[in-house]
């Protein structure tokens, strides 16, 4: 079995143009993951973060070191090879950003290459002034991946990209003539949440037909939370009953890149997680790109603290 | 430092390796006097002396980020002796990200266009940014993807049009001690490289390692450029450089140990390429550190300056072009980008030296 969860965490922040940025709110929701887990910051071999949208559209350095930096991973002075330190780096694959870090992260610790990895992922509005469009809430969440367990943990990976569907959602930083600013635009088709349904299950159920599995045999379907209302709409179209598809706490909907931790964080709360054997991470963004990861876990055991 | 292979055995059961490695570069050049000569206050600074950047390659009308990837990209391909489909994972390392112009994009990610426009729709795709260590930091993920079996070929790819960070810097540099200083050695490039499975028993990348030196964190910032487009960078090049001279001898050294190996060992020891000052101080640094240098040192800075996350594959590339490495050399690619990242990846040249020239 690959990488275990061993904690999960969000955080949250106001609306408006005095909303906390991505990286106060990535760095509360790290914290507060490895508190979770009882791990050290200086446990971590890996960091990933896969938040998109950071405090003043930030491209250099990776947002991950500013977060190591700051929950005090291994600042790393004087460096030594058998000394413990942390690597980190950013993802960016929008919706489906925390899979693609977990199928990363996974494949260091599966292998025993690292034993500790924490993914992180905040969204906030860049520059509220500036930006047109931007509907994701001020959210940040973590998953703390640690080594592998016999029974429980990640035993698949699939991504899908449906490049006919690549121009229903598009964000993008450009120049405007007009204000002489640089201005981030979002532009959503009102297509784009019903393809993003369609390619998830198609993906979906592509993706168990060769692992044997039937949806009647997923107990928890933990899903992204943009498009609005997508975990409803997928476990309709899957046939599965709404409460297999748990939805994040009301004020952390719609959350982006953090949305399936936002999900999972709901499902452990509610136990719903800890009962589960068969844990289908369904997330869907911008492409259209659909990630899928089969998590197996041990029901009735709760492993994973609150 | 997370390494590959760690201290402890492992379950790998194969060896990564270079198949193939490609570049585009803008045709258009602009050489430092002219950058220089475009500032709008009177700086004094002699940027060649400086620097040995004597020119560097700029986008026209028409080029970007993306179309530089996609240009490395067919040229790795062309190179290779996999079809497009073998690719099974294409990871975009590219800090810069931009299409249609200086327009920046965020989603849907770089690396899912490249794909479709080199024809690998089946390939995993995902962008990774990691400053100017980008590119290795893909060759360092898909190394581990290779070495345990789950894929048997994958493509890093990186196209940065970020030579508008300098247009941006001439406007505003004053002088000498100006943060924005580094923003003029910067140029315009595409890189791309195959990552493969060697054949049972033959050589390729013996380690890889990276680090994140995070109290460094905030030395080097780049931003969006409040009222021009593009981009600007902000950096304390002072204080990185000395991070650099004395963190990095230990690191190395202790990668070079792990594989047995000691720095004179290395005949090729290929460095982010900053500028000229800064890789012969670094390579002084090294010689005193260890008594004995590397046989060589990679300077590829005079005619294409700092292409940010390609440097290293722009400088092998020209190399493996020029016939200057010899089958079974020891090459130690060195990064070292904002962060503070330090990787190494060590490899040992084998049939790259021949196949490069041939194209398929």
């Amino acid at each position: 079995m690959g990488a275990r969860i061993e904690s999960v965490a969000t955080s949250r922040s106001h609306g408006g143009p005095l909303a906390r940025g991505a990286l106060h709110l990535s760095d509360v929701a790290a914290r507060k993951c490895l508190d979770r887990g009882g791990r050290r910051a200086s446990d971590i071999d890996l960091l990933v973060n896969a938040g998109l949208y950071k405090d003043r559209n930030m491209a250099e350095p990776a947002l991950a070191s500013i977060i190591q930096e700051d929950i005090g991973a291994n600042p790393g002075h004087p460096p030594r090879i058998d000394r413990h330190g942390t690597f980190s780096f950013d993802v960016i694959n929008g919706g489906c950003g925390v899979l693609s870090a977990a199928h990363l992260v996974d494949a260091f610790v599966g292998t025993g290459a690292a034993h500790l990895g924490l993914i992180v992922a905040g969204d906030a509005d860049p520059s509220p002034s500036t930006s047109r469009g931007f509907a994701f809430p001020p959210v940040g969440g973590a998953i703390l991946l640690g080594n592998p367990d016999p029974d429980e943990g990640f035993a698949r990976f699939a991504f899908r990209t449906f490049p006919q569907h690549a121009d229903l959602f598009e964000v993008r930083l450009h120049w405007e003539a007009r204000s002489r600013r640089n201005v981030l635009e979002v532009r959503e088709h009102a297509d784009f949440a019903k393809r993003c349904v369609e390619c998830a299950t198609e993906a979906t159920i592509g993706f168990l037909g060769p692992i044997g599995l039937r949806i009647g045999e997923i107990d928890l379907v933990i899903a992204s939370q943009y498009p609005p209302a997508f975990s409803a709409d997928l476990a309709r179209a899957l046939g599965i009953s709404p409460d297999r598809a748990p939805e994040a706490r009301p004020e952390l909907g719609c959350a982006h890149t953090a949305g399936p931790i936002a999900a999972l964080e709901s499902a452990i709360v509610s136990d719903r997680f800890a009962r589960a054997r068969n844990v289908l991470f369904v997330t869907v963004g911008a492409g259209v790109t659909t990630a899928i990861a089969l998590y197996r876990g041990v029901p009735e055991t709760g492993g994973v603290p609150r | 430092m997370l390494l590959e292979p760690g201290d402890i055995p492992d379950a790998a059961q194969h060896t990564a390796r270079f198949d193939s490695v490609g570049v585009k570069l803008p045709e258009r050049r602009l050489t430092t006097d002219a950058l220089m000569g475009s500032t709008r206050h009177h700086t004094s600074i002699d940027l060649e002396h400086l620097t040995g950047i004597r020119e560097r390659r700029v986008c026209s009308e028409g080029e970007d980020s993306y179309t530089l990837a996609v240009g490395a990209a067919r040229d790795c391909l062309a190179r290779s002796r996999h079809a497009r489909s073998d690719l099974e994972m294409v990871v975009c390392a590219s800090i810069t990200r931009y299409t249609g112009g200086l327009s920046y994009r965020f989603e849907p990610p770089l690396s899912l266009s490249i794909k479709e426009a080199i024809g690998a729709p089946g390939a995993i795709n995902l962008d990774i940014s990691n400053a100017c260590a980008g590119m290795l930091t893909g060759v360092f993920l898909l190394n581990h993807f290779v070495r345990h079996g789950v894929i048997r070929c994958g493509m890093v790819v990186s196209g940065e049009y970020i030579s508008g960070l300098g247009t941006n810097a001439a406007h505003d540099i004053h002088g000498l001690y100006s943060r924005q200083l580094a923003s003029l050695t910067l140029g315009d490039a595409g890189a791309a490289v195959i990552v493969e499975r060697a054949a049972d028993g033959k050589p390729g990348i013996s380690l890889a390692g990276f680090t994140t030196l995070c109290e460094h964190s905030r030395l080097c910032l780049g931003l969006p450029a409040p009222h021009s487009p593009g981009a600007r960078m902000f950096t304390k090049a002072r204080t990185i450089h000395k991070v650099a001279i004395q963190d990095t001898p230990p690191l190395l050294g202790a990668v070079l140990g792990r594989a047995g190996l000691h720095l004179s060992d290395i005949d090729w020891l290929i460095p982010h390429q900053t500028s000229a000052r800064a890789i012969k101080a670094g390579a002084r640094e090294l010689a005193e550190r260890f008594g004995e240098g590397p046989k060589r040192v990679v300077m590829n800075v005079e005619e294409y300056g700092n292409t940010a996350s390609t440097t290293h594959f722009v400088a092998l590339h020209r190399y493996l072009t020029e016939g200057r490495f010899q089958r079974g050399d020891r090459i130690a690619l060195l990064a070292l980008a904002s962060g503070l990242e330090v990787g190494v990846v060590l490899l040992v040249m084998d049939d790259l030296v021949e196949s490069h020239g041939r194209t398929h």
